[in-house]
């Protein structure tokens, strides 16, 4: 199958393969003739060599499978420089984790976006992703489409203790009372829980967001989850919430505090 | 659940909530989110130093924990702004003072005497409770820090007697006694149980030779008799209504006046206020000065007891009133608390996250006949 790809390569990668075969170790010559220009090889080396990931006998292999997937050297470098534990990955343990990520549903495109945006997920054994992908269907009851989205918007939730993902979704879905299609449409996974919290409830003492009722149903008309969890801070408090920058961090100071009081069942005793 | 705390899931906080939703929403329009968010997150408090203990100490520690007295600092503020060229000659802080009050920076008419410590705006951090000293009496008093302001508005002068017609728990009483200046207190609230109560914050932060009969009467009654039993007695007359508490009512499930059991006493508070307020107004001398405050939004509550009870005092008792002009007093605090913008009678402090103290209401009103 790797050979049947290549292939189908540009003649770079012909040469690339002829390199892979002489030598394992990583040489500006061998970087120049993949196609990476005289800085990108040095940077390339300068990486690789930083922490001896070089050295590894995978590093090669790791470059070709890489270029295999469809990416430009220049991808390949950020990539490497984002993630550089990938030199020491067994090659055909890539390729395993590659094809796995196709078979969750991730198509030409958006796999290659998802490798160069969060090369991270290729450090993973294909059985953690597919524990994640059953947790996230049996679990939360996202169907096989919206697991795909999923990883395709949030490939970090990979990384995400179980426990922690499951909280994040639970407080979405009950304590907020959103669907999972919102959920995916907002990309809630990217972020973190206390952000997810602070906005919300910050909106919600404000009296601008309810929790529906048993039917689904609020006295007010709650702002789409897009609309408030994926913008900037700026436009979340001038468009939605309607406060100042002020007021919404001495917010945040108060509900770090209280968060952590609850974690602690602390009770305070102030006299008033 | 996992999700408690969040917000009030409780029943009458609840009703409380959804109650404030329908009034105060109208009253305060856009204002009312960011009140709303504030009421529902922790309040600042203030620290009252107690005059009768080693202030200085007091001080120095409150301070070095990054806190400072909102009233002396406002008004060396305000001198220092205006005093600017003439500054190096008022360098001890009495002459400064008498510089501020001369040139009328400071209203005169400001209870002297009384230091408040806060944190200051978007600090979140919390006072330790005050520890007892030798004497056994305490170095600080934590309450709302703009509870305060009623009773600087009061503006207790020397040797003046005192009425606070509903005193217990006793915050507003001992800011008053912090004076010094006060030769007879009567502290009254018909709750024999929170009269006890007063009694001992009295004597937690009071020195016993200065609690003594001549000097200060605690009392149970029904505030609302005073104008029967002792007519324009009082040089000062505090008036500090109960009410809704609305803070205290989004965050307190026990005891709370937006229950169903409680609706009709809850409806019935505005007359309940009224007649406290006539009965205060019957209590002070002519040219005296009552101040009525709640700690509500509500202007049912607020200012249209005042209206009202000025109306009715002319009507039907043949006494005058004027509505006392707070501006210099909110211009005056301006940085340490937010008060509402253009209030019709009397003034409002709002909470706000970034000084989250109040609600607070107050109207001084002066007895002219
Ligand atoms: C807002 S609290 C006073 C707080 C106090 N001034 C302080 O600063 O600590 C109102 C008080 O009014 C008292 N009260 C209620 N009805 C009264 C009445 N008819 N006469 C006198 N006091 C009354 C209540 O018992 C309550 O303690």
């Amino acid at each position: 199958r790797l050979y049947c790809s290549i292939q189908n390569q540009t003649s770079t990668q012909h040469t690339t393969q002829q390199h892979l075969q002489m030598g394992r170790e990583l040489s500006v010559q061998a970087l120049l003739d993949m196609g990476f220009t005289d800085t990108q090889a040095d940077q390339m080396l300068e990486r690789a060599n930083k922490d001896g990931a070089g050295q590894s006998e995978h590093a090669t292999s790791t470059l070709m499978v890489l270029f295999v997937l469809g990416l430009n050297p220049s991808t390949v470098l950020k990539v490497l420089e984002k993630c550089p534990e990938l030199f020491c990955v067994k090659g055909t343990h890539l390729e395993q984790r590659i094809d796995n990520l196709r078979r969750l549903g991730l198509l030409e495109g958006s796999l290659q976006r998802v490798v160069s945006h969060y090369p991270q997920i290729l450090t993973l054994p294909y059985k953690r992703l597919n524990t994640v992908a059953r947790f996230l269907k049996e679990k939360c009851a996202f169907t096989v489409q919206q697991v795909t989205d999923i990883f395709r918007d949030s490939p970090a939730v990979a990384h995400c203790d179980l426990g922690q993902l499951e909280y994040k979704f639970q407080y979405a879905y009950f304590r907020m009372g959103v669907k999972q299609s919102e959920i995916v449409k907002s990309k809630l996974f990217r972020v973190p829980l206390d952000e997810i919290r602070c906005r919300h409830c910050f909106l919600e003492r404000r009296g601008l967001y309810q929790t529906p009722d048993k039917k689904g149903q609020t006295l007010i008309v709650n702002p789409q989850l897009n609309d408030f969890l994926a913008v900037p801070e700026e436009t979340y408090l001038t468009e939605v919430a309607i406060a100042t920058q002020e007021e919404f961090e001495v917010f945040q100071k108060l509900m770090e505090r209280e968060w952590l009081e609850q974690d602690d069942g602390q009770e305070r005793g102030m006299e008033s | 659940t996992k999700w408690a705390g969040s917000l009030p899931k409780y029943p009458h906080t609840n009703l409380a909530l959804q109650n404030f939703d329908a009034t105060h929403k109208l009253q305060l329009e856009e204002a009312w989110p960011s009140v709303r968010a504030s009421m529902l997150c922790e309040q600042k408090y203030g620290a009252l130093v107690n005059n009768f203990t080693n202030v200085e100490g007091a001080m120095a520690q409150l301070q070095f924990q990054g806190c400072r007295d909102f009233v002396s600092w406002t008004v060396s503020e305000a001198a220092r702004e205006i005093l600017q060229p003439a500054a190096s000659s008022h360098n001890n802080p009495s002459s400064l003072e008498s510089v501020v009050v001369d040139q009328g920076i400071v209203p005169a008419s400001l209870s002297q005497n009384i230091k408040c410590l806060v944190f200051p705006r978007g600090d979140i951090s919390r006072f330790k409770p005050s520890r007892p000293d030798e004497n056994g009496l305490l170095g600080y008093y934590l309450m709302d820090a703009a509870s305060i302001l009623p009773a600087l508005a009061l503006d207790v002068q020397e040797g003046h007697s005192v009425l606070d017609l509903c005193a217990a728990p006793g915050g507003k009483a001992l800011a008053l006694l912090q004076t010094q200046a006060i030769r007879f207190l009567c502290v009254n609230d018909v709750s024999v149980g929170r009269t006890l109560r007063l009694r001992r914050v009295l004597a937690s932060y009071i020195p016993k030779d200065l609690l003594t009969e001549d000097k200060l009467r605690v009392t149970s009654f029904d505030g609302r008799k005073w104008g029967e039993m002792e007519r324009d007695t009082f040089d000062r007359v505090l008036v500090d209504v109960p009410c809704t508490t609305d803070r205290h009512s989004l965050m307190e499930e026990e005891n709370n006046i937006f229950s169903r059991a409680r609706t009709k006493e809850r409806q019935r508070l505005p007359q309940l206020q009224l007649e406290l307020l006539m009965a205060g107004i019957q209590a002070v001398r002519p040219r005296g000065v009552v101040v009525y405050s709640t700690c509500a939004l509500s202007q049912m509550q607020n200012w249209y007891v005042v209206e009202r009870a000025i109306h009715l005092a002319q009507e039907e008792l043949g006494i005058s009133l004027q509505v006392a002009d707070l501006r210099p007093l909110t211009q005056l605090f301006k940085e340490t608390f937010n008060f509402a913008p253009d209030p019709y009678l009397g003034q409002l402090v709002l909470p706000h996250l970034t000084a989250n103290f109040g609600p607070i209401y107050m109207c001084k009103l002066k007895r002219i006949n």
